[in-house]
């Protein structure tokens, strides 16, 4: 490898330890809330309420499933089924359908906040 | 009698169809049967290895037409031809080629190897934005640290194999080629 080589190797890496913090200080706070985008635009839901979500997505309805203060795509309608392997939202790591245009993310709640949400 | 000329473009159309084939192939095999990576368009990309041979035997043009060409193959083969994911791959193609030209043009400096960690890392952040703008949010790009970083490893391999497939093309292959 030459030095140039290097250099990008360092940038990349460099690239993505300068973008990690964000995602690092946005998990260490507890989770509130799901975040459910899908084409027809963005719905918040609770995350402390066990509940099954259908978005529909461009090419058929999403399934996501909330339960034990956690989010994920339990089903979709895409040629890979990759959102569904991925597993549960955390803050800063959402979950993606690009397929079908869904996302679901987890807001962070405040740190060492109170268990609870006012409307 | 054919002339010279013309019998060097015969042969870099050849060589561009097979590297054409074989990035198909590849490119296919890793759609099915390699298991997806967490990160929404990001696999290990092992077609990329033709595209790079092609860009330092053939040329800018014939490695886009190996590049392209294995995006709509494999999107025809896959049945993905115009959906989102059809506009991933052409956007992570097209980033990760116009990278890698350019480094090109710096001569010595970079080697393949860094050509193929720059055109994957870049290729990964475009698929990441084309995701952004189906998804209609910013949400897929939280995935850029873990996309980078898978990106890494993935461009390290490529290059690395590229390097050594390159070392083992007779010179004059190259050279009549185009290079």
């Amino acid at each position: 490898m030459t030095r140039g080589d290097h250099a990008i190797v360092a940038l990349v890496v460099a690239l993505a330890l300068v973008v990690v913090p964000v995602t690092i200080g946005a998990s260490v706070r507890s989770p509130a809330e799901a975040v459910l985008t899908g084409p027809a635009g963005s719905n918040s839901v609770p995350l402390d309420v066990p509940a099954t979500y259908a978005v529909e997505g461009r090419g058929g309805v999403v399934t996501v499933r909330v339960a034990d203060g956690r989010a994920w795509i339990a089903h979709a309608e895409c040629p890979d089924g990759l959102c569904v392997r991925f597993g549960a939202a955390a803050p800063g790591r959402p979950v993606v359908c690009a397929p079908n245009g869904v996302a679901v993310s987890v807001q962070a709640g405040e740190r060492g906040a109170l268990d609870a949400r006012t409307r | 009698m054919r002339s010279m000329p013309a019998r060097a473009d015969t042969t870099s159309l050849v060589q561009t169809a097979l590297l054409l084939a074989v990035a198909s192939v590849i490119g296919y095999v890793e759609a099915v049967m390699w298991p997806p990576l967490p990160v929404p368009g990001l696999k290990l990309g092992l077609a990329n290895i033709a595209v790079i041979i092609a860009l330092v035997s053939l040329g800018p043009a014939r490695a886009a037409a190996v590049s392209f060409g294995r995006v709509l193959v494999v999107a025809l083969a896959s049945g993905t031809v115009g959906g989102p994911v059809f506009a991933m791959s052409l956007a992570g193609a097209a980033a990760s080629l116009a990278v890698m030209v350019a480094l090109r043009r710096f001569g010595p400096l970079f080697s393949v190897v860094g050509w193929a960690v720059a055109g994957s890392a870049v290729h990964c952040l475009a698929q990441l934005g084309v995701s952004a703008v189906f998804v209609g949010s910013t949400a897929p790009l939280a995935l850029a640290p873990l996309s980078l970083g898978l990106s890494l490893p993935s461009g390290l391999v490529i290059g690395c194999t590229a390097r050594l497939l390159i070392s083992r093309i007779p010179r004059p292959v190259l050279s009549a080629a185009g290079r």
